[in-house]
């Protein structure tokens, strides 16, 4: 672990700017249709139970991070094997979102750039970034934050002026019952892009006030849940069901709608440059995560050195998973969520829970 | 770490004993004999012209037995004329007195700070600085009087921070005086001010100023400390500190601020920040330096607050312009075409058709063409000034365009981001601003706004890495310090900065309750007082 | 050591950054900035897409010594292929230079193929590329060849796609018997089993052979001409039928598309003797299901001036205008009806009856979807209810009267 310090408002930042980042750019939970909106919400519900899981266990261990309390609670070796087992999807996570990335660019911008040189450049910011540190990443992230905000508000502004959105789009609610919408929570949103605040437990123990972290982490998480449910909400305003579900990025597409005073159109670069950087925080987090653990087990005492190998191996992880596009959104989709997510963000972390739950009855509950 | 941080340890004690074994050195003692003393002084100096010794009698012995030594040109000569020599030579004292040497001291000089000196050293050091050495045949030590003088600039108004509001004089080349313009302004005991020589060589003063109880005490045993771990034969100017002392050698942005103006070092001590004043330059070194105060100027704090606020954003948009604008040029030009309007794109289009360059190599003569321009304006005699300004508007702004060599568009872009960078009002900053822009140029010329927007990031992943005595550079920004956001981009009125900044200063209340403005309650449209007086007129 | 990794991944960089060769670069002097693109289909059955290219060296006069608009704005490359894909990449055996397409803001089909074949196989090309819009606005030559509307030129605006688009534009603002619509708006409304799309037509008057020429913009009354046409009514993404004025203006009360309009009114028994000048309505379409069927209601809300008398009329008096109001309902009641009588004729919905059932009554509409053009849509009941209200009568009350 480094000697650092994340204030409150720095991890309510990095939560949000981590939850919007590649989730704002896919069709997030459009087998819902017309709720996607809906099923976005009760992902978010389903985030929030978690975010609680994982601070509870924080509680128990204030001073260590997970991989450190898995070999408390399993013992030395399994809690290893866990940890690195954590290690690897936190890569793969970083690789798989980097990939998301550099697919976005490559179909709408830099058609003839290959992959690598796309996904390197960006690779290269965030490892200079994550070798500066967690508290450095966490400047630059309320840096951007507000310009990101201000972005986005402008874009709805937008939107709204050109009067491209129809709410008709998003009649009939519930059409066919809650069921498909619950089935997309369970099969999607709750792993991604809320399953994925497990990163945090790695940054839990920098914040210097323990005591609020769960408040502003729970305000966090509902508010980017807000975000993307109206994010998708205007998409499918703007789009309908059909293309939104169809569109490879909604939100371009809905960005690319906008025409207003003969002036204000062809926005597309804005959208860019708010995704470089959410996904620049989404990798950075991911990746730091990964090499803070590895640096913990391994006891390095320079975790920023691992910076430039691991990053290298997720750079070459987000070129090699998949050959096509679609290739890579049916992994994600139909391997990674189905039977890797439920395993690692929901069940060993309540599993975890109660092992520590059972541990810690006898001695004392926590504050 | 455990190997490589050893020897470094073993290194630093190596240079602990040294310098502590230098300190020890005994320095020569002074002879009891005043021709002894005087030929050792030549013989030190080298017979130098301007080092004037004046042998005097006193006491009743035939010969001199005094002799007053000073360095022509940096001491008072008036004072030394007047209250030193004049004095010395009107006093008789009556035989079988006490000895000359504590007549001297106690009865004669007519000067305010008189020391004794027993050593070479210290008399070659204050002579070297300006104060006149009485020497006493017999004795091994000598007395040094504070003459210090000789021609100053005078105070005049600072050129590099000019403001329309606010006070008119600026710092000078004389330590002394910089400090006096300081403390005029705070007059407070809790004013300190250390001084120490820096300078193997040049020996030059060099003071640290700050406010007891308002400064952090950490930020200014940091301060000293770094200040004294320098070794250097000489420091000409506070840039050589600056370098000597800065948190980060590697970047192109100042983690000091330096200023001309003694309001701002005031307002700076005020919020608790220290001061760093070398003799021999106007310029003071401030510390710790946050990004957003290069985009401060005092005038700020005089006018109107609004207007300040307004003021600020524009500023950062300046230093966005200058930073940004040609690079965007060239990703609009080359990458991202679809952007703009249909009819500007047109035009811009039309423009280029005749440009055998490609956008960046265009880019690239404007720029470079215009910092020549201005490093010449710069160099060159104020005559000749204008003379540069013709040819470069006629050469650039007018031949290239029309030899087809580069668009107007460019021209236009050029000219925008040359007065945005002249817009920032601290120098160090714009300067840094010059650079940056051609490595945001190249980004854009191969990767077009995804370069750009990954400069962005780096730039700002820098900039948040960045410290400044332990401060993190973008205080109160990233870390956000709400309480002290009132004085960043925004500038609130007076009353409503209540706090000192948080990191880097103790007392952090600085503006009484309730102090915004109460004038008197109006009745309707009538003011009760405006009221008498209009019946007083009738 | 800290040092070296930093230097490394300088190197790193810089090599990227310089070896890379700029991928996607594309200096402006290396694109063929396309305005316009028409679709047509030769005798083959190959497709042939023309393409009008911005010259802009001609467009922006003025520049540098007035040199420029000597020759056309614009200039043309047809290609062939069997896909608009191909027939794009084949004009590069004709130009120096790489189209670029993201200022196309004008597709023109021809109305053979619009009559032929499903409008939505062109469409797909455009909707996947990255650099056509989606906002582009989809015309059909009424009566004439895609290329023909592409090729002519214009005279005020010296782009003609551009004045295509703007007239279209203009005309559905302040007079209203044509709409623009965009790619995507084409698309949802083919997509969708509830609506069916309309889009305008575009027509060319005169000679074509003299209305590509540069003295066609140097007359004050061009040979040839570029207008808006009719309306086309689309089913299942063919065009069926051209709709046009106070029928087209019905529709496009009913798509809610219309701002501003001129209605004439009958008074005392003459025909169009008062102008209405319509300047805002709103029209709402609400379905619901009433013994088994779908019963439309439709809402429409005017606002507007009066233009024009030609009969003496008290315009002071409000009872008079009270009654006029109601005139000028009946007029615009019988527009509505006329554009859904021929909508329900040939069976296509472009109103969107269908999406308003959808929204209210989901589970019906699951049953009649599929067969929602053919057998329910012609049988439809409508109650069209209009409030039209005339707040004005401009700078003048009563009209002035023939001395006799």
């Amino acid at each position: 672990m480094e000697k650092a310090n994340i204030s409150l408002y720095q991890l309510f930042v990095l939560i949000l700017l981590f939850e919007l980042g590649s989730a704002i750019l896919v069709p997030l939970a459009s087998d819902a249709k017309q709720d996607a909106w809906l099923a976005i919400l009760f992902g978010m519900a389903g985030g929030l139970f978690l975010f609680w899981v994982h601070y509870r266990l924080f509680l128990y261990y204030p001073e260590l991070v997970p991989p450190q309390y898995m070999q408390k609670l399993l013992g030395k070796i399994a809690g290893t094997l866990l940890a690195f087992c954590y290690i690897i999807l936190f890569m793969y996570s970083a690789a798989r979102v980097l990939r998301d990335f550099g697919e976005m660019l490559l179909t709408f911008a830099y058609l003839e750039t290959p992959l690598f040189i796309v996904n390197a450049l960006l690779m290269l910011v965030i490892i200079y970034a994550v070798s500066k540190g967690i508290e450095v990443v966490a400047r630059t992230g309320e840096l951007f934050f507000l310009f990101i905000y201000f972005l986005a508000i402008t874009g709805f502004i937008l939107i709204l002026f050109s009067g491209l959105i129809d709410v008709n789009n998003l009649k009939p609610i519930l059409e066919r019952g809650i069921l498909p919408v619950v089935r997309v929570f369970y099969t999607q949103t709750l792993y991604f892009p809320f399953g994925e605040i497990i990163v945090f437990s790695m940054i839990f123990p920098y914040i210097a006030n323990k005591k609020k972290a769960k408040k502003v982490g729970l305000f966090a998480i509902g508010l980017s849940g807000i975000n993307l449910a109206i994010t998708m909400a205007i998409n499918i305003g703007v789009l309908g069901v059909d293309l939104t579900a169809r569109s490879q990025f909604p939100l371009l597409s809905t960005i690319q709608g906008i025409q207003v005073a003969e002036f204000l159109e062809r926005l597309d670069v804005f959208f860019m440059i708010s995704t470089v950087i959410c996904i620049f925080f989404k990798v950075s987090i991911y990746f730091y995560a990964a090499v803070a653990s590895t640096a913990v087990i391994f006891k390095i005492k320079e975790p920023s050195r691992l910076t430039y190998p691991m990053g290298m191996v997720i750079l070459f992880m987000s070129v090699t998973i998949a050959s096509s596009y679609a290739e890579h959104l049916k992994e994600g989709l139909e391997f990674v969520t189905r039977y890797v997510h439920p395993f690692f963000l929901i069940l060993i972390p309540t599993l975890l829970l109660g092992i520590a739950f059972l541990k810690n009855r006898k001695k004392k509950s926590p504050q | 770490m455990s190997l490589f941080s050893l020897s470094k340890k073993i290194k630093k004690l190596k240079q602990l004993k040294k310098q502590a074994q230098q300190n020890q050195q005994p320095s020569k003692a002074i002879p009891s004999s005043l021709l002894d003393q005087i030929n050792s002084i030549k013989e030190k100096t080298g017979n130098s012209i301007d080092v004037v010794i004046r042998k005097l009698q006193l006491g009743d012995s035939k010969g001199p037995d005094t002799a007053v030594v000073f360095v022509e040109g940096i001491s008072d000569s008036k004072a030394i004329n007047d209250f030193l020599i004049e004095s010395i030579m009107n006093n008789h004292p009556s035989p079988n007195s006490r000895p000359i040497y504590d007549i001297l001291f106690e009865k004669v000089v007519a000067l305010g700070d008189v020391k004794e000196i027993k050593d070479w050293d210290n008399l070659y050091l204050s002579l070297m600085s300006g104060e006149s050495i009485i020497l006493v045949d017999g004795e091994k030590r000598a007395l040094s009087a504070s003459t210090r003088g000789g021609e100053q600039r005078s105070i005049e108004e600072p050129g590099s921070q000019v403001t329309v509001r606010g006070p008119r004089d600026g710092f000078t080349e004389s330590i002394r005086t910089n400090t006096a313009l300081i403390r005029r302004r705070i007059q407070n005991p809790d004013l300190w001010l250390e001084n120490m020589k820096i300078g193997s060589v040049t020996k030059t003063d060099v003071s640290i100023m700050y406010i007891k109880g308002i400064a952090k005490d950490e930020i200014v045993e940091e301060v000293r400390n770094r200040l004294k771990r320098i070794e250097i034969d000489s420091i000409l100017e506070s840039g050589y500190i600056e370098q000597l002392i800065e948190d980060q050698a590697f970047t192109t942005f100042p983690t000091l601020y330096h200023t001309e103006r003694p309001d701002m070092v005031a307002g700076n001590l005020l919020e608790g920040r220290v001061a760093i004043i070398v003799n021999g330059t106007p310029f003071v070194l401030i510390a710790p330096a946050v990004f957003i105060q290069f985009f401060q100027s005092v005038e700020d704090y005089y006018g109107r607050a609004d207007i300040a606020t307004a003021l600020r954003f524009l500023r950062i948009l300046i230093f966005f312009i200058s930073i940004i604008a040609p690079a965007a040029y060239i990703a609009v030009t080359t990458f991202h075409q679809e952007m703009i309007p249909t009819q500007l794109l047109v035009a811009i289009a039309a423009q280029r058709e005749a440009v055998p360059f490609p956008a960046l190599v265009e880019a690239l003569i404007m720029e470079v063409a215009f910092e020549i321009l201005r490093e010449a304006g710069i160099r060159m005699p104020r005559a000749v000034g204008s003379a540069i300004s013709i040819v470069g508007a006629l050469v650039i702004g007018q031949a290239a365009v029309q030899a087809g060599i580069v668009s107007p568009a460019m021209v236009i872009i050029v000219a925008i981001t040359a007065i945005a960078n002249f817009a920032t009002p601290a120098f160090a900053v714009a300067i840094s601003a010059r650079l940056i822009r051609f490595g945001f140029m190249f980004a854009a010329a191969t990767f077009g706004f995804y370069g750009i927007i990954l400069g962005v990031i780096i730039l700002a992943v820098h900039l948040c890495s960045l410290r400044s005595f332990g401060v993190p550079y973008l205080t109160p920004i990233a870390p956000l310090i709400p309480a002290n956001l009132g004085d960043t981009i925004v500038r609130l009125p007076m009353w409503a900065q209540k706090k000192r900044p948080r990191l880097f200063s103790n007392k952090e209340t600085r503006v009484g309750d309730n102090q915004k403005p109460q004038p008197p309650e109006g009745r309707g449209m009538v003011n009760d007082t405006l009221e008498k007086g209009d019946q007083d007129e009738q | 050591m800290n040092n070296k990794r930093i230097l490394f991944i300088l190197v790193f960089f810089v090599s990227t950054l310089l070896l890379s060769g700029c991928w996607s670069k594309k200096e402006l002097t290396d694109l063929a900035i396309v305005a316009a693109l028409g679709i047509d289909k030769n005798e083959q059955g190959r497709y042939v897409g023309t393409m009008q290219i911005i010259n802009p060296g001609n467009v922006t006069s003025g520049m540098q010594g007035g040199g420029g608009s000597q020759g056309p704005p614009i200039s043309i490359v047809t290609g062939s292929g069997d896909s608009i894909v191909e027939l794009s990449r084949s004009t590069s055996r004709k130009l120096s230079r790489r189209l670029y397409y993201a200022h196309t803001n004008l597709i023109v089909i021809s109305e053979e193929i619009a009559k032929e074949e499903s409008i939505s196989t062109i469409l797909d090309p455009l909707e996947r590329d990255a650099q056509f819009r989606s906002t582009a606005i989809i015309v059909i030559a009424q009566g004439s060849k895609a290329s023909d509307i592409v090729k002519v030129l214009t005279a005020i605006d010296k782009i003609p796609s551009n004045k295509v688009i703007k007239t279209l534009k203009i005309t559905e603002k302040i007079w209203g018997e044509n709409i623009a619509v965009s790619i995507q708006d084409a698309i949802k409304m083919i997509v969708s089993p509830g609506k069916e799309l309309a889009v305008s037509g575009f027509r060319v008057n005169g000679d074509v052979d003299k209305g590509i020429t540069m003295e066609n913009t140097q007359q004050t009354e061009p040979a040839s001409l570029l207008f808006a046409g009719s309306l086309g009514i689309f089913k299942n993404g063919k065009l069926i039928q051209w709709v046009d004025g106070e029928t087209a203006r019905g529709s496009v009360f009913l798509l809610d598309k219309l701002n501003a309009s001129a209605i004439g009114v009958e008074w005392e028994g003459k025909d169009e003797a008062i102008s209405y000048e319509l300047i805002r309505q709103k029209t709402k379409v609400s379905a619901k299901m009433e013994k088994g069927k779908p019963r439309v209601s439709i809402e429409v809300q005017a606002e507007g001036n009066i233009g024009e008398t030609k009969v003496p009329i008290d315009l002071n008096n409000p009872h008079l205008l009270l009654k006029l109001e109601k005139e000028i309902e009946k007029e615009i009641k019988k527009e509505i009806t006329m554009a859904i009588k021929i909508a329900q004729k040939s069976k296509s919905d472009i109103f969107g009856f269908g999406e308003a059932l959808h929204r209210t009554n989901p589970k019906e509409w699951g049953k009649m979807a599929s067969k929602w053009n053919d057998v329910y849509f012609p049988e439809v009941k409508t109650d069209i209810v209009v409030d039209a209200f005339i707040r004005r009568t401009g700078l003048r009350n009563n009209p002035h009267q023939v001395n006799q």
